[in-house]
């Protein structure tokens, strides 16, 4: 009898985790809504299930492994987030996301604006107590032209005299017209003025690279021990695809105003699980998942920000019936973008009645899109009107069968299907679906062989030029089979005036011609709708750049 | 022992022309899919595309691609991941397999035990009030995905009752959540299997023969009955390795475990190459590995079973 004994015992056992199971689930159907009390247990909790730091720590995702922190490589959000915070370039971004003294303390720019001398800091110095100097942006820069390094982020510095014929293996380092005139002092002479260069230089492409440590260690950005960190941050440890951690750099010229000791880098890749850690206070921040949206968005812990950046879809001009300009504009006019924004997209985004998205400040301190006003608009009468022009002029019975397509995701999925339903209430036009797989469909893309395919676009810096530069005849980004001269030489001008007013209104006509051409119609821009703990404050979150900790700070 | 060595050799080298036909099928499949590792949400331009295709031997003619990864194959050296290039592939591998293994095995440790004893359980209660408890709890096992069960898991004990924290891999009390949602299936299945197994078992002549001559029940269960009533576990054992490895990609994404499944997942949306080999002929290994030790063991639970017989069966 012994034995059954024991299996009594191993039933009650089992029964009891059954129980206990069943108990759990029941009390948490009828509270599924947290009280106030819950949440602060759930953060001493959390302190529990949180690795341990003694100081003021931010706990915040990252959302999965940096490519690289060698700047010249890791050309994406994930990478670039948090290396802005281990590093500085000449300039960095002030808290009115404006190109302010980084390294740089002062700077000339010569009357054609082509040479800038860069006056460094005396007390800029690298994590391990070497002096930030010229030559490390000489470094830094020769490296990412080097063809051999591959930098994805290359073109970003083409500005400067030789890059391109290095990059393209048509030149050599020695023609790259960056020079080091003294420890402090950087000289860089550039193909045209241009005049956001002071911008462009707070992007981490342009980052130095310390290269007496580079030169013994050429891998040295993989690991947090060989990290040398030159910004208001240094990497602590790092243990790959798991976790970071920042410590506040005792050696960087402004460490007065770092409050963080600590920064915490999760990488969590699930959207709901990190709301979920947001919940128990595993993480200070979180994104919106898009589910619950519609609850979280008017909370006190929001904060929603402008992001540079657009979605659009494009036409394919090379394919019928879009090779006629009235046809593009009737399915652009009958497309009601605010409902797609309120009420599809949701996440407190605004639609898209330009090209350009707001937050680029002209020289009379107007805002670019203020200043170039509405291009598209909503207006189905006059969507018919135009469609009917148009299928005359070509001489179309019956309008060709329109395809459109998008990558694979439901929030494309969604917006494309509005805009198909519009489509087919405002204008009676029967549009077909098609979904593909994020890469073959950027590159179905790139070959012009999709019809009328969603489009997005983020700045890497903080001028409309950035945008617009993408539909000229010959850019890689083109992908329209858009091609005109007149529109090439306002962009080339739109780079290269000297004198910022006039630059800004060959910019506003090039802008202006995308919407009479409708080579593209706009949707809607983006923004930046994230979760912040109480207490969490000073995040800098620019519209275009990497997000800031420098004056983070935390209480309790 | 002579046989065993022949039927040992001649499997290992159907395993080798296995593995080889998956990294020929595997490197056909990744030629012939559209896209490149270097389409970015990014800006870019042609220039820069050229130099990362010439940086990874991307313009390369496919019969140079194909010699190339075969080499790194067989010096297992996979060379640099494209979408992390600071880390090789190995790296990846050594880091994160640890990781899933453990995941694995403690799935899997509690799998068996846990679903054999229910199983027992229930069989011994036939028709009571627990083998109706017990088999419809294995009934809601199986039929909810892990994926889902994880999401339960995560929002009641997690974020509701504060027992376990939320994700990641970092103590024993973070493993219990991923575990759960990831054993469940499996326990479900091998319980049920283990109860109807051993009802069939229980009513044969040598168990009433065991009673007659008065043995205690837990010898009969465990001594002669188990032992019978295990072979169809043991025999789906194969397959249910192949469901944990593939549940693990699931779990370690939505528990953010630093695992080596979502490498498998993340590095075909990339296409990231050298990656997607490395994870390919690293799971069909150990995938192939696995299936030969179940047949050993098998051999070994019923030596009626000849080896010669199952050579390259189940390859």
């Amino acid at each position: 009898m012994k034995g059954k004994k024991l299996l009594f015992f191993l039933m009650v056992i089992f029964t009891a985790f059954i129980l206990a199971a069943c108990t759990a689930n029941e009390d948490a159907g009828e509270e599924p809504e947290k009280t106030d009390s819950s949440e602060s247990e759930g953060a001493e909790n959390a302190e529990e299930t949180t690795p341990e730091l003694d100081g003021k720590t931010l706990y915040i995702n990252n959302g999965q492994e940096p490519t690289s922190f060698d700047p010249s490589i890791g050309f994406d959000e994930v990478s670039w987030g948090p290396l802005n915070n281990l590093m500085e370039g000449l300039t960095r971004l002030d808290e009115n996301s404006e190109a302010a003294e980084g390294v740089a303390e002062s700077w000339d720019i010569s009357e054609d604006g082509l040479t800038y001398t860069f006056h460094l800091r005396e007390d800029a110095n690298w994590s391990n107590g070497d002096p930030v100097v010229a030559e490390d942006f000489v470094f830094a820069w020769k490296h990412m032209l080097n063809p051999d390094t591959a930098s994805p982020a290359a073109f970003l510095a083409y500005y400067i005299e030789g890059a391109e014929a290095f990059n393209s293996g048509d030149g050599s380092a020695e023609d790259v017209n960056i020079t080091a005139v003294d420890d402090k002092t950087l000289e860089v002479k550039l193909v045209q003025p241009t005049g956001f260069f002071l911008d462009l230089l707070t992007n981490p492409a342009f980052f130095p690279i310390n290269h007496q440590v580079a030169e013994k260690t050429p891998d040295w950005h993989a690991e947090a021990e060989t990290f040398v960190a030159n910004g208001p941050f240094m990497l602590e440890s790092w243990e790959h695809n798991s976790e970071m951690v920042f410590a506040k750099n005792p050696e960087y010229w402004d460490a007065d105003a770092v409050n963080l000791d600590y920064v915490h880098f999760s990488m969590v890749n699930d959207t709901n699980t990190q709301y979920q850690m947001f919940q128990t206070g595993e993480l200070d921040t979180a994104s919106v998942p898009p589910e619950m949206s519609d609850e979280l968005i008017d909370g006190d812990n929001v904060f929603i920000g402008e992001q540079g950046g657009l979605e659009f879809y494009r036409f394919n001009l090379t394919q019928e019936p879009f090779q006629n300009k009235n046809i593009r504009k009737a399915i652009s006019y009958a497309i009601n973008r605010e409902e797609i924004a309120e009420y599809v997209v949701k996440q407190g985004v605004e639609p898209a009645f330009g090209f350009v998205s707001p937050g680029f400040t002209a020289p009379d301190g107007r805002d670019f899109r203020e200043e170039n006003g509405d291009l598209v608009e909503f207006d189905p009468e006059l969507a018919q009107q135009l469609l009917e022009e148009g299928m005359q002029e070509e001489g179309y019975e019956e309008l060709p069968p329109i395809v459109l397509t998008y990558s694979t995701s439901d929030l494309n999925q969604a917006v494309a299907e509005t805009i198909q339903d519009m489509l087919s209430e405002n204008l009676g036009v029967k549009v077909t679906l098609e979904n593909q797989e994020w890469n073959v469909f950027a590159e179905a893309q790139q070959n012009l062989e999709l019809q009328f395919s969603r489009s997005s676009f983020l700045n890497d810096y903080s001028d409309p030029v950035n945008f617009l530069e993408s539909f000229t005849s010959d850019s890689y980004m083109n992908r329209t089979g858009f091609e005109s001269e007149e529109y090439d030489e306002l962009i080339e001008k739109g780079k290269s005036e000297t004198d910022e007013e006039k630059r800004y209104e060959y910019l506003y006509e090039a802008e202006r011609m995308l919407a009479e051409e409708m080579i593209a119609t706009p949707i809607r821009y983006y923004n930046v709708a994230v979760l912040e703990a109480d207490g969490v404050e000073g995040i800098l979150r620019h519209p275009v750049g990497y997000f800031e900790l420098k004056y983070a700070d935390k209480t309790e | 022992m002579k046989r065993m060595l022949k039927y040992t050799l001649k499997r290992l080298f159907i395993m080798v022309v296995t593995l080889w036909v998956i990294i020929t099928l595997t490197f056909l499949l990744m030629i012939s899919i559209p896209g490149s590792p270097f389409n970015t949400d990014q800006a870019s331009n042609e220039t820069v595309q050229a130099n990362l295709e010439a940086h990874y031997n991307l313009d390369q003619p496919y019969y140079i691609q194909y010699l190339l990864y075969i080499k790194s194959i067989a010096t297992f050296d996979f060379g640099p991941s494209i979408k992390q290039p600071n880390q090789t592939v190995n790296d990846l591998l050594s880091r994160g397999f640890p990781i899933s293994f453990e995941l694995g095995i403690i799935t899997i440790a509690l799998a068996v035990v846990s679903g054999i004893l229910v199983g027992i359980i229930a069989a011994l209660r036939h028709n009571g009030f627990l083998d109706y408890v017990t088999m419809g709890i294995a009934v809601l096992g199986i039929s909810i995905p892990n994926f889902i069960l994880a999401t339960i898991l995560i929002q009641q004990l997690a974020v509701n009752l504060e027992i376990f924290p939320t994700a990641t891999w970092r103590s024993p009390a973070h493993m219990v959540l991923p575990v759960l949602a990831l054993a469940t299936g499996p326990m479900a299945i091998i319980a049920r299997l283990t109860r109807s197994t051993m009802l069939e078992v229980l009513t044969q002549d040598y168990i009433k023969m065991a009673k007659a001559k008065g043995l205690s029940p837990w010898k009969i269960v465990f001594k002669h009955a188990l032992r019978n009533a295990l072979m169809p576990v043991v025999t789906i054992m194969g397959t249910l390795f192949a469901g944990i490895l593939t549940g693990t990609f699931v779990i370690e994404q939505i528990f953010a475990i630093p695992g080596m499944g979502r490498y498998f997942v993340e590095s075909i949306n990339q296409r990231d190459y050298p990656v997607i080999m490395g994870t390919t002929v690293f799971y069909s290994a150990f995938l192939i590995m696995m299936l030969f030790i179940v047949d050993i063991v098998y051999g070994i639970l019923d030596p009626r079973i000849k080896m010669h017989q199952k050579g390259g069966k189940s390859g």
